[in-house]
């Protein structure tokens, strides 16, 4: 195993939602027949009808634990068990109306689940795929041969990804899951959930990353987990700031907008918003496309070198979308001194990005990084380089398919603040910002999450993800994370299937939304 | 229809034979910016002089790409008669593939053409030897005429009668290399053999490698001619094994290299389609030469009329242009913009003009001014025009130059920016040689702008010749006397006026005996050293009237006399009480903790590496922790990030910077003082977040980007997009002008309560060394551009800057508040520079006005785009 000797992976504990009315696959509801006898809150092993002994009155069900009709067979099933047949049970019609065709209603559900318990959902959801239609939503891994099937526990197989393998002296650095946390900016996110994602990544050994609003100095303590961006803007980057980081990240472009540098709306920049990125109150800052500085690949060596004055032991990562020419763009990276080369695709983006970019330009990233992995492998650079790979990687198959595409790891964005219960509601830049208390700098809604929250929930969410990660590499015998890099041959698309082979693999769910 | 129009009718048809079905339409490599060089004399130069800027030049290329091209050659090194020279065609031909010889010169050579001479370039005999990794093709060339009765049956076919037979033989030259490397290279996927170049008199040789290594391989060190170009290409692709796709790329009787990238390649080449043009190497630079080609030979447009097709005139520059060329340049631009390459781009050309008998090199820029480009002219006995990325190139050119030919100067008279589309030059240059009025094969150097304007120097004034040995001046006893006295008395501000009040007089003798004492004087103590510092630094950061003498060569003699002063400092690992100590590359392991008094490093930046473990920054970041706090860096030839590294909180640290200095110099300073004695490079002050910055002299591209404060002033000018994205409370000077897009999206606050302001005081040194107003305080069309924050103080008494010019700004008054704002940056300005607030900026026309009158207030104003 690559990982650190003294390395333990972080425990995982009960996080419950931070509201009171949680959102489950069904609801139950329960009429005035209740005669609270509490039947029900004894047969259910789920916790679903909660009773406490000090108070005798029946509570709102928690609806989001409640497994469904499938529970009929069970000698437990509540509905029919109550002696006053008080209970009914529906499917929720919100599901109807929640998240999109890529996140679909369960996917965020089970996201919620993970990163409440730490483990998989016991609900049946539908977690790995979307409907959307393509994408991730099509490719499949193979059935493996059951004989190469090994039986080794979780914590015998290594999930591990190495950010340096330049061999140029500089640290080499080694992240404990294949999976760092996105740029979010100090402006964009609320405070508590930069740390909170901070606190995580020192715990996961892995990193989180400022985004391009400053970096505040509440992030100090985990200054070893924390890559700090340097993006066209520049707001809040100084020298310190990059000397802290392990890692340094150039954001030339991003998969959601191409073309369109980062920009943050006048309502967001509150007065310590402004602070932060020593800006004027209330006024919408744009950044630049591209660095008036970097105009062509050796300008950008020029970047990369001072950077790497700066700080003497940086890594450096560079992050770019996914134009037709991405497998160039990733070389001239890499040649030009870079660690790491991070392409973005086109699907991720909060509800910040403007449609007309969000949907209309950059490649799809399961394009992009057969792409890049192919043209370093020709090149003679792929181990040399670092791949990863972003933009709507939403769950744990995701990655281990983005892997078996060719990257060695992966930039989750959305999913961390999933975990954090954003319900992808893309209303991340309206007025006071999130509903939910996530995307906003606003000081109410912002202290509407803690810290310890924050941390909580996305480690267990990495902690269930990891799980399916060894199921997967159980099955096909490896012991290693690194075995499956470049192994496409283990996917395949079920557009290129003929019927009768496509039938043998899951259909996406046939979700149909509310819109 | 026109005669004329008739013959590129014709012209056009003649080369629709080619069949290109089997060409590739998409680019074959993307390819980022690199380094490009060029410089063309009256006299002919050795190859060699090229190989130094192109050393200089390394980290713009990737070796994976290097070419040269030179024009104007020299016949006997050729083994040609002149009159063969300027008459044959010199068709080079790079054989990837050694066999193929034989069929292609039976293919394209022998039926066509009469052989004057026909040779192998020599080379040395293994390529490993000076570090290349691909063997570079067999090149041979071909002195050659086409065969006279081939010639009149390609006239009769096309029916070309009307056409000047030579310029119907140079279409037939065109027309056989377009058909030799479709054959042999472009719809081969097994590439074979292709034209290098094929004009008269104009040469292009390629390798994949660095620039050097052409001169080295193909034994070019002394081969002469007048007008050379480099090119360091950066591909992206890793492994190549032939050159095709590197620079220079030629059209028929020119070299072009090319740093940027369009974003308009396939609408280019589209456009070159409809004319039955195919490129075939599959480069941007291929296109534009091709573009070029077609716009000066087949259309015959003047060489302005090109330029504008290529790099349109725009905005604020196109509406002051006179009525009757705003009337040409609108036809051209209707007809051309189309195809105009998109995207940062640099071009230098070196061109022959057989039918002017003149060699040119000319370098434009697009509109937008995204590449780094710096132009420098010499005048004296010998002219020399350069162009260059990055000017320690260019710097690096003359004193190698000079270190052979006592002619030249280490230092350039002249050095500027073009600005993009600019109504006043054009955004482009032309250096030209042609026959001088003196005969005798003699050569003259004239430079002109896209207008055909003049640039020239001072004609009255002369360069020194360290040749001639060096005579007693009149006044040497009261030199010596009054240096000795002020040295010893410690009165440097009274030696410093005797200096120059008396500098305009002397002769180059008497300046030589000052400067030598300098250095004596400096051998005696501590004190007279850094008096002997101060003088010289003085005189070489003072613009000042030179009388008969060339700047140039006064500052060269200063720099060498404080190098020389620097030199002989102690170095650190000997014993001495001196608080100078000196470190250079070989000894930059026995950096130390300062001892005892020890105060002032003095670190020869010459021989570090430009970036890097191996750099000079990194000593400077090492010596910081162990203690110094005070420095002097000299022999800069382009060493990046000097200042950069040392972390937050560095007040009381002071850099001083002599020499080229390099790029991303005081980038993210918190603190520290840095003073550049000279022109500045590009990426200054990135980031910065605290401190000071003095230049005397001019700074380059994206100055103090993202810049978060700092007090900053600068002398000369500012090149293209100084202080974008500023925020916080930078606070700047800039005595000169900048060429465009000046503090874009400006953040930095309210300037009267704590924020950034620019103040621009639009003036400059004229020639004479007196400060005069230019004709416009600000050129460029974009002017504190969606900016939020700040302000820009403009020193504007005759309101020539309008509305059009601010896209989101708007003009105030200025108030008292404002003015005592400003005020202290202004007296400091006059106690660095010594440009008086009340006889220099606020005296207009010899009279005093009011400050209200004479500055401008450009303020944020709320933006719908922003809220």
């Amino acid at each position: 195993m690559n990982l650190n000797e003294n390395y333990k992976l972080p425990e995982t504990y009960e996080t419950p939602s931070r509201f009171r009315n949680t959102i489950g696959k069904y609801t139950i509801k329960r009429n005035s027949n209740c005669i609270s006898c509490g039947l029900c809150a004894k047969l259910c092993p789920y916790g679903v009808h909660q009773r406490y002994d000090n108070y005798s009155k029946p509570i709102r069900p928690v609806e989001h634990k409640c497994i469904g009709p499938i529970c009929k067979e069970n000698s437990y099933y509540c509905i029919d068990r109550c002696p006053q047949k008080a209970l009914t049970l529906r499917p929720n019609p919100i599901l109807e109306t929640m998240g999109d065709y890529r996140w679909t209603s369960e996917m965020l559900i089970a996201h919620f689940e993970m990163a409440e318990t730490g483990s998989l959902p016991k609900v049946n959801l539908e977690y790995d795929l979307g409907n959307s239609g393509g994408g991730f939503d099509k490719i499949r891994f193979i059935k493996p041969d059951q004989h190469k099937y090994i039986d080794i526990s979780d914590d015998k197989i290594d999930t591990s990804v190495q950010l340096n393998k330049t061999g140029d002296g500089r640290p080499i650095k080694t992240i404990s899951i294949p999976c760092y946390g996105g740029g979010m900016s100090y402006g964009s996110t609320a405070l508590p959930v930069m740390v909170g994602r901070a606190r995580a990544a020192k715990r996961l050994n892995t990193l989180t990353c400022t985004g391009e609003g400053g970096y505040p100095p509440e992030l100090l303590p985990y200054k070893d987990h924390v890559i700090t961006q340097v993006a066209t803007g520049l707001f809040g980057v100084r020298e310190e700031t990059i000397k802290y980081c392990p890692v340094m990240e150039f954001k030339y472009a991003q998969g959601a907008k191409p073309g369109l540098g980062g920009h943050l709306l006048g309502s967001k920049v509150t007065p310590a918003v402004a602070a932060m990125r020593e800006t004027v109150v209330g006024s919408s800052l744009f950044s630049p496309f591209p660095f008036h500085s970097v105009y062509s690949v050796e300008d950008h060596k020029k970047h990369v070198d001072w950077m790497k004055e700066i700080n003497h032991n940086v890594l450096v990562s560079v992050k770019v979308s996914t134009p037709t020419d991405v497998d160039m763009v990733a070389v001239g990276a890499y040649y030009a001194g870079a660690h790491i080369v991070h392409i973005d695709g086109s699907y991720g983006g909060t509800g910040a990005a403007p449609d007309i970019a969000k949907k209309n330009i950059a490649m799809p990233i399961e394009y992009a990084i057969p792409k890049v992995h192919n043209f370093l492998l020709n090149e003679g650079a792929r181990d040399k380089i670092c791949l990863i790979a972003s933009g709507g990687i939403r769950n744990a198959m995701d990655v281990a398919k983005a892997i078996a595409l060719g990257a060695d790891g992966v930039v989750i964005g959305t999913a961390e603040l999933v975990a954090l219960e954003c319900v992808r509601c893309s209303n991340c830049e309206s007025g006071r910002g999130c509903a939910r208390g996530i995307a906003t700098t606003d000081p109410e809604l912002g202290y509407m999450i803690t810290e310890e929250y924050a941390e909580q929930r996305i480690i267990n969410m990495y902690m269930a993800w990891r799980k399916q990660w060894c199921e997967i590499l159980r099955g096909f015998g490896m012991k290693s994370l690194k075995e499956l890099v470049g192994r496409s041959d283990l996917l395949v698309h079920l557009d290129y299937l003929d019927e009768s082979e496509r039938k043998k693999y899951k259909p996406a769910p046939n979700i149909q939304m509310v819109i | 229809m026109s005669n004329n129009d008739n013959i590129i009718n014709r012209i056009l048809a003649s080369r629709a034979k080619f069949s290109h079905k089997n060409t590739s339409y998409n680019k074959c490599d993307e390819e980022g910016g690199c380094g490009v060089t060029g410089f063309i004399s009256s006299i002919q130069i050795r190859g060699r002089h090229i190989y130094e800027p192109s050393v200089q030049m390394h980290n713009r290329g990737n070796g994976k790409g290097g070419g040269i091209a030179a024009v104007g050659l020299c016949a006997s090194d050729l083994g040609v008669t002149q009159e063969v020279l300027d008459s044959h065609y010199l068709i080079q031909i790079a054989y990837i593939d050694p066999k193929s010889r034989p069929e292609v010169e039976l293919a394209n050579i022998v039926p066509f053409m009469d052989i004057h001479k026909a040779e192998k370039i020599p080379t040395i005999d293994d390529y490993r030897d000076i570090g290349l990794e691909v063997k570079p093709p067999d090149v041979w060339r071909y002195f050659c005429r086409v065969n006279k009765n081939i010639l009149s049956i390609f006239i009769e076919d096309n029916k070309l009668h009307e056409m000047d037979p030579h310029k119907a033989e140079d279409e037939f030259i065109y027309q056989n290399s377009v058909s030799l490397n479709q054959k042999f290279y472009a719809s081969l996927g097994e590439k074979k053999a292709f034209v290098m170049s094929h004009g008269r008199n104009v040469m292009i040789l390629k390798v994949v490698g660095y620039a050097e290594h052409v001169t080295q391989y193909y034994c070019l060190e002394d081969f002469k001619a007048h007008g050379w170009i480099a090119h360091q290409r950066y591909p992206t692709r890793g492994r190549l094994w032939h050159p095709g796709g590197a620079h220079p790329f030629s059209g028929m009787h020119e070299a072009l290299v090319h740093n940027g990238d369009f974003a308009n390649y396939h609408s280019v080449s589209e456009y070159l389609n409809q004319y039955n043009i195919y490129p075939q190497f599959l480069t941007d630079t291929e296109v534009s030469v091709l573009l070029l080609d077609l716009y000066s030979r087949t259309f015959g447009y003047p060489m302005e009329y090109i330029i504008e097709a290529l790099a349109p005139t725009t905005e604020n520059d196109f509406d002051r242009l006179p009525f009757e060329k705003q009337r040409i340049y609108r036809y051209i631009q209707s007809q051309h913009v189309s195809c105009s390459p998109d995207g940062p781009w640099f071009f230098i050309i070196a061109r022959n003009d057989p039918y002017k008998k003149a060699f040119q090199l000319i370098g434009i820029t697009d509109t937008s001014m995204l590449r780094p480009q710096v132009f420098a002219l010499q005048e004296g006995e010998v002219q020399i025009g350069l162009v260059c990325s990055e000017k320690q190139a260019i710097d690096a050119t003359l004193q190698n130059l000079a270190s052979e030919d006592s002619r030249f100067c280490p230092v350039a008279d002249k050095y500027w920016n073009a600005r993009g589309g600019s109504a006043r030059t054009g955004g482009s240059f032309i250096f030209t040689v042609k026959d001088s009025s003196k005969g005798a094969g003699s050569k003259e150097l004239v430079t002109t702008n896209k207008f055909g304007q003049i640039v020239s120097t001072p004609s009255n004034q002369k360069h020194f010749n360290d040749s001639i040995s060096i005579s007693k001046p009149l006044d040497q006893d009261n030199i010596l006397q009054t240096i000795k006295k002020h040295i010893e008395s410690d009165d440097i501000d009274e030696l410093k006026s005797f200096c120059i009040k008396n500098v305009i007089n002397w002769n180059y003798d008497s300046l030589k005996l000052l400067c030598d004492e300098l250095v004596n004087q400096s051998k005696n103590s501590d004190k007279s050293k850094t008096n002997a510092i101060c003088t010289l630094t003085y005189l070489n950061d003072t613009v000042f009237p030179t009388g008969t003498k060339k700047r140039s060569s006064i500052l060269n003699m200063l720099r060498n006399s404080l190098a020389l002063i620097f030199s002989s400092t102690p170095m650190l690992n000997k014993p001495s009480e001196s608080i100078y100590k000196y470190i250079d590359f070989i000894t930059r392991d026995t950096l130390r903790a300062p001892e005892k008094n020890e105060k002032i490093l003095v670190v020869n930046a010459r021989e570090f590496a430009a970036e890097g473990i191996d750099c000079d920054a990194r000593v400077l970041n090492k010596a910081y922790i162990l203690g110094w706090k005070q420095y002097i860096c000299y022999g800069y030839k382009g060493q990046r990030f000097t200042g950069c590294g040392f972390g937050k909180g560095t007040d009381g640290v002071r850099i001083d910077v002599y020499d080229s200095s390099g790029d991303y110099l005081a980038s993210g300073i918190d603190g520290m003082e840095i003073y550049v004695h000279g022109n500045a490079q590009d990426q200054l002050g990135q980031i910065m977040k605290r401190g000071k910055l003095v230049i005397y002299g001019d700074v380059g591209q994206t100055f103090m980007y993202g810049a978060k404060g700092g007090n900053v002033f600068i002398l000369g000018r500012a090149a293209g997009r100084p202080l974008i994205n500023g925020t916080g409370c930078p606070r700047v000077v800039i005595n000169g002008t900048c060429l465009d897009y000046l503090a874009e999206s400006f953040m930095a606050g309210d300037p009267l309560n704590g924020g950034g302001f620019v103040i621009l005081n639009g003036m400059e040194y004229n020639d004479c060394g007196c400060l005069v107003t230019l004709p416009s305080p600000y050129p460029g069309s974009n002017l504190f551009s969606l900016a939020s924050g700040g302000a820009i103080y403009i020193r504007d008494p005759f309101k020539i800057i309008v509305e059009d010019q601010l896209n989101g700004g708007e003009f105030a008054d200025l108030s008292q508040a404002d003015w005592e704002l400003i005020y202290p940056y202004l007296k400091e300005n006059e106690k660095l520079f010594g440009i008086s607030i009340e006889d220099d900026l606020l005296t207009v026309n010899g009279k005093k006005m009011e400050y209200k009158k004479v500055y401008r207030k450009v303020q944020a104003i709320k933006l719908a785009a922003l809220s």
